[in-house]
């Protein structure tokens, strides 16, 4: 008869493994929702308040134009193949140009952004980007690909940065996650982009991974920890926190290229966003600013500090 | 952020003029000032995150080790929490009961921190120097492998070995050390031998 019964022991089951998939595509329906609603719980608490709800009414506003859009459509076949022979993102940025889904977005989303409450500075940079003609547009976003801001024109560049989100997130979406592949160390691998932020997630199945939040389609994709997201370098990583904040936002510091960049434990605060509670953090890029470190990646809501 | 403000593209003299920040850009100029009042009372303090694998067995799982002050600025650092790295292929962020215990093990008044000495018929340990303690081991396991090695067995055939001794090695060492540990060990003959080279 045989001893064997279904509590025998198997040590490779202790513990929950943790088998994080390298991207998280975004969805669009519900990755700007949820983002308001954050960004709407954090206003309310702190200082920041007015900020974060013009914030949460931006964001809804980008959800709001989603619908009646017109499907985004995965690169053919050929694209993907070239993209993944020259270890290239999978998402052709340069492909905006006389992209007529671009345009249209950007005239729903200014228009859907008029009705924000917002400051007179905001509403006269709405309007200029209402009535810039294609070309100046793509001028900005092209401006905006290089994670840079102008500094006499922020707000135009984040109207037309808000539009980019809803538009390269959509594209995002319809790749398919299993072709998307490393492209480099602080790059995102489905469009390019800048990381925003990293957070180390709690998700079933996935605990303790960190993963890197893009600036531009939202993609999250998965990084080794205590490593540079700036440069890839793993010599001389520090963390610092602002004392008796509980600790889940951290500055991670990189002794290598001087950079550094923000990651959040979503282990230890499951609501977290990664754009919403950056700007809610703005107190450790003020705290930041004075160190010796520059902080890398694109957060456009937080240019200047 | 302080990412780099590059010059103005187009907008020309239509521009918002020279505004510094993003809240600024957007009008929320006044707040921005409060919140960087609010935040100078604040302070920032260093924490580390460091790479390391558990001492427990052979099977060497990695953990992340939670630390509180940075070392490399000259400050004290003491370890505040211990977790399972997911990263690692051994372990993939799991740890059994033990490994999960490590912050206990690390700060454990009772922790091994030099070579103590109980001797014959004492009821304590004594600490005792590093060359005491590897002489003295030495000693006794030379006279024990001389009065109690096998050369051959019953039948004649030469089987070398030595059962009345065994040897327990580390689990946090690189290949080479390992490798060294097994030669050096089954070249006296002893058999009851265990380090991480077994997995």
């Amino acid at each position: 008869m045989s001893r064997k019964t279904a509590v025998a022991p198997d040590p490779t089951a202790i513990g929950n493994v943790s088998s994080p998939p390298f991207v998280r595509l975004p969805d669009p329906a519900s990755l700007f929702s949820v983002r308001s609603a954050r960004f709407r719980q954090l206003a309310g608490t702190g200082e920041l308040a007015p900020y974060l709800n013009f914030l949460a009414q931006l964001n809804d506003a980008q959800h709001g134009i989603l619908a009646d859009l017109p499907p985004a459509e995965a690169p053919d076949a050929e694209a993907l193949a070239r993209a993944h022979a020259f270890e290239m993102p999978p998402l052709d940025r340069n492909a905006i140009e006389g992209d007529s889904a671009l345009e249209i977005t950007f005239d729903r989303l200014f228009a859907a952004a008029d009705a924000i409450d917002k400051p007179r500075a905001a509403a006269k940079a709405l309007a200029r980007v209402a009535s810039a003609d294609p070309a100046q547009r793509l001028a900005m976003a092209r401006t905006l690909f290089t994670s840079t801001l102008p500094g006499d024109a922020i707000a135009e560049h984040i109207f037309i940065w808000a539009g980019l989100q809803v538009h390269f997130t959509g594209l995002a979406s319809a790749l398919d996650a299993a072709g998307v592949k490393p492209v480099a160390d602080g790059v995102c691998p489905a469009c390019g982009g800048a990381p925003a932020s990293s957070m180390v997630v709690g998700w079933h199945g996935s605990h303790g991974a960190r993963f890197c939040s893009c600036s531009l389609c939202g993609t999250l994709w998965h990084y080794v920890r205590i490593k540079c997201v700036l440069c890839g370098s793993t010599k001389g990583i520090g963390y610092q926190e602002i004392e008796g904040h509980g600790g889940f936002v951290k500055a991670e510091t990189c002794d290598t290229c001087h950079g550094w960049s923000k990651i959040f434990y979503q282990d230890k605060a499951p609501g977290l966003d990664p754009v919403a509670d950056d700007v809610a953090s703005l107190g450790l890029d003020l705290l930041m600013r004075d160190g010796p470190y520059r902080r890398g990646g694109f957060a456009p809501l937080l240019a200047g500090f | 952020m302080n990412m780099e403000l590059s010059r103005r593209q187009f907008l020309g003299a239509a521009g918002a003029g020279v505004a510094g920040t993003a809240l600024g850009a957007f009008g929320f100029g006044d707040i921005e000032a409060a919140h960087a009042e609010a935040i100078r009372a604040f302070k920032l303090v260093n924490t580390t995150e460091t790479r390391n694998t558990c001492p427990y067995c052979s099977v060497a799982c990695g953990v992340i080790m939670y630390s509180k002050g940075d070392l490399k600025k000259g400050e004290q650092a003491e370890i505040i929490h211990i977790e399972g790295d997911t990263d690692h292929p051994t372990n993939r962020g799991t740890l059994c009961p033990k490994g999960a215990a490590l912050l206990d093990f690390v700060k454990s008044e009772t922790r091994l921190k030099y070579p103590m000495l109980r001797k014959p018929g004492s009821d304590r340990f004594e600490r005792v120097g590093w060359d005491e303690a590897i002489g003295r081991i030495a000693r006794l396991m030379k006279d024990d492998r001389d009065a109690n090695f096998i050369q051959t067995n019953g039948d004649g055939v030469t089987v070398n070995r030595w059962t009345t001794a065994g040897f327990l090695a580390a689990s946090a060492t690189t290949n080479e050390t390992a490798w060294e540990t097994y030669k050096v060990v089954r070249s006296t003959g002893m058999v009851a031998f265990d380090n991480q080279a077994r997995v």
